[in-house]
């Protein structure tokens, strides 16, 4: 087959796969779930926000002024408690919490919790989850045989599939930032522009980890085993990745040379979750927001966290296993 | 140049661990399937029918000999671009309508996409299914999904038609449309595999044949052939002549 017979094939693959994600329940479910959060997202008022105050003799300690006023305003004052009268309201007034920061501090927190937390964790694996199933579905001898005696190689049947997902996820992924984004900054009138960065670290994130979850679909043709599985190897990388930065942290001196060895050789060779995470915190500016891992601070103080390369590497993976799915398609008899 | 041609084939299929358990499908199976013709690959159950129809399609590699499609080896998937397949039991994607599914097989069979509306309508009118296009065919019945497989078997013009136990599911004008059609191929000198139980269909379609037993080739020729009786130089009915070859060859 030429190029042209090629990309037309990954073309109709890429459209089957999107009908086929629309066609699923949890798509609607995913959607619905969109609209409740970028909901929650309009409704979010800032008020009264201030700069955060800083001593390098001692955490500043704040208190809001409802509570200040109960103990008395010049007793609060004279023991050197900052009083704050700025506040951060959800469900459009419905909870109040005070505020001691700025306004785009206050948002900054809220997106990166969104991507960070909501998205690149609970949402990465429901999306792992959920697609779990389309290979082995599709692969079933009975639907598959009529497919694969079509005169497309294998390979870009599989590879139109795979782009299918991904690009879906994408989808979805921007549908969730821009949502959120667009809710925020309408409610709250901060645009942050670094909250885009979570749909390329979001779509990453998912394409790495869905590589495997395309290996274990074409070797056990099992939507059970492929979802375990994907989800047992998310959790090791998460355990690698941050062992690994937790020896650089602390080296241990009970490691043999070997261990050592192995856990980098690890680290190395698996896709890098938290060191995507990282990427996104400091993008968006959060370490003034929220305690980043110490064992990734001291990595990167000590000049042995390189971003750029955890990136690479996790896309290496990806395309070395979806090599290794494409040839385990083609060796398979059906 | 014949459509189909396996020299000396041989299929093992493999299973368990370390694939210590070995099943011979098919053994040392030499034949041809002439362009222009409706050719018959009859046998009892497990005799090797549909694994020879896999090798054909590229689905599985031969263990031993060689495969070829239209003078081209197997490895040349280019060549199924002259190929339709249907087959019993098709499982299309049920989130697609009739015409979704035309046009899907119609792509990946490298029709270009201004010619596949076309062919997708008038396939669909012939199989009886234009007045259900639109619909999903999670919502058709057996016989529905038999009629769009042979749609979708004829969608890329194929020059060979394979066949496997097609009739599955079909209502007496599906059978009826499934026998034209197998007649207006060997008009236009294109090739009809088909592989079948229905003896009324073999003896009413096909022009040659060839009988699978255990794996191997135990009769190849006219139907003429097969049915002449050696005993009274006359003819028995396909049924006699097919028993006493499955038994022949089981007892052997």
């Amino acid at each position: 087959m030429n190029l042209p017979d090629i990309v037309r094939c990954v073309r109709w693959m890429i459209r089957d796969t999107i009908r086929q994600s629309i066609s699923t329940k949890l798509f609607y479910v995913m959607v619905a779930l969109i609209a409740v959060v970028t909901l929650l997202c309009a409704s979010i008022k800032v008020s009264d926000d201030v700069a955060p105050m800083t001593y390098d003799w001692e955490v500043p300690a704040l208190i809001p002024k409802s509570e200040a006023e109960k103990l008395g305003l010049d007793r609060v004052k004279n023991d050197g408690v900052r009083v704050i009268s700025g506040e951060v309201s959800f469900g459009f007034g419905l909870t109040k919490v005070p505020l001691g920061r700025t306004r785009e501090d206050a948002v900054h927190f809220i997106q990166t919790w969104l991507a960070g937390w909501l998205a690149d964790t609970a949402g990465v694996l429901l999306a792992l989850l959920w697609t779990a199933g389309f290979l082995p579905t599709f692969l079933e001898p009975q639907s598959a045989t009529v497919l694969l005696a079509k005169p497309a190689p294998r390979w870009s049947i599989l590879l139109g599939k795979y782009l299918g997902v991904v690009l879906f996820v994408g989808f979805q992924a921007t549908l969730f930032v821009g949502c959120t984004w667009l809710a925020l900054g309408c409610a709250t009138g901060v645009w942050s522009s670094a909250y885009w960065l979570a749909v390329p670290l979001l779509v990453l994130n998912f394409a790495v980890f869905y590589s495997v979850s395309v290996f274990l679909s074409v070797w056990t043709r099992s939507t059970v085993a492929s979802a375990f599985g994907v989800l047992m190897f998310w959790l090791l990388c998460w355990l690698v990745d941050y062992s690994h930065l937790r020896m650089l942290a602390q080296p241990s001196g009970s490691m043999t040379p070997l261990a050592q060895m192995l856990m980098d050789a690890g680290y190395w060779i698996l896709p890098k979750p938290l060191d995507l995470s990282g990427i996104f915190f400091d993008a968006m500016n959060a370490e003034t927001l929220s305690a980043k891992p110490t064992e990734l601070k001291i990595a990167e103080s000590g000049g042995q966290h390189h971003p750029e390369w955890s990136v690479a590497s996790s896309i290496a993976f990806a395309i070395g296993v979806l090599g290794l799915s494409a040839f385990e398609f083609k060796m398979t008899d059906y | 140049m014949t459509a189909a041609l396996f020299e000396n084939v041989g299929k093992v299929y493999k299973s368990g661990l370390f694939s210590r358990t070995q099943i011979p499908a098919v053994r040392d199976v030499s034949l041809s399937v002439p362009m222009g013709s409706v050719f018959g690959l009859l046998g009892p159950n497990r005799a090797g029918k549909t694994t020879l129809v896999k090798l054909l399609l590229s689905l599985s590699r031969p263990s031993a000999g060689h495969v070829a499609r239209f003078g081209e080896p197997i490895a040349n998937r280019r060549t199924l671009s002259r190929v339709g397949y249907m087959h019993e039991n098709h499982a299309f994607p049920r989130y697609l309508s009739a015409s979704e599914v035309l046009n899907f097989y119609g792509g990946l069979s490298g029709v270009p996409g201004e010619e596949l509306p076309r062919r997708s309508d008038a396939l669909l009118e012939r199989v009886g299914l234009a007045d259900r296009k639109y619909e999903p065919i999670s919502r058709f019945s057996k016989g529905m999904v038999q009629r769009l497989g042979l749609a979708q078997a004829l969608i890329n013009e194929p020059d060979l038609l394979i066949l496997d136990e097609p009739t599955e599911g079909l209502d007496l004008l599906g059978r009826q449309l499934l026998r034209d059609i197998s007649r207006e191929f060997k008009a236009a000198g294109k090739t009809v595999l088909l592989v079948s139980h229905v003896l009324t269909e073999v003896e009413e379609l096909c022009d040659e044949l060839a009988v699978l037993v255990a794996g191997r080739v135990a009769f190849r020729g006219t139907m003429a052939a097969l049915t002449a009786d050696p005993a009274t130089g006359g003819t028995r009915p396909l049924e006699t002549a097919l028993r006493q070859l499955y038994t022949r060859e089981v007892t052997e």
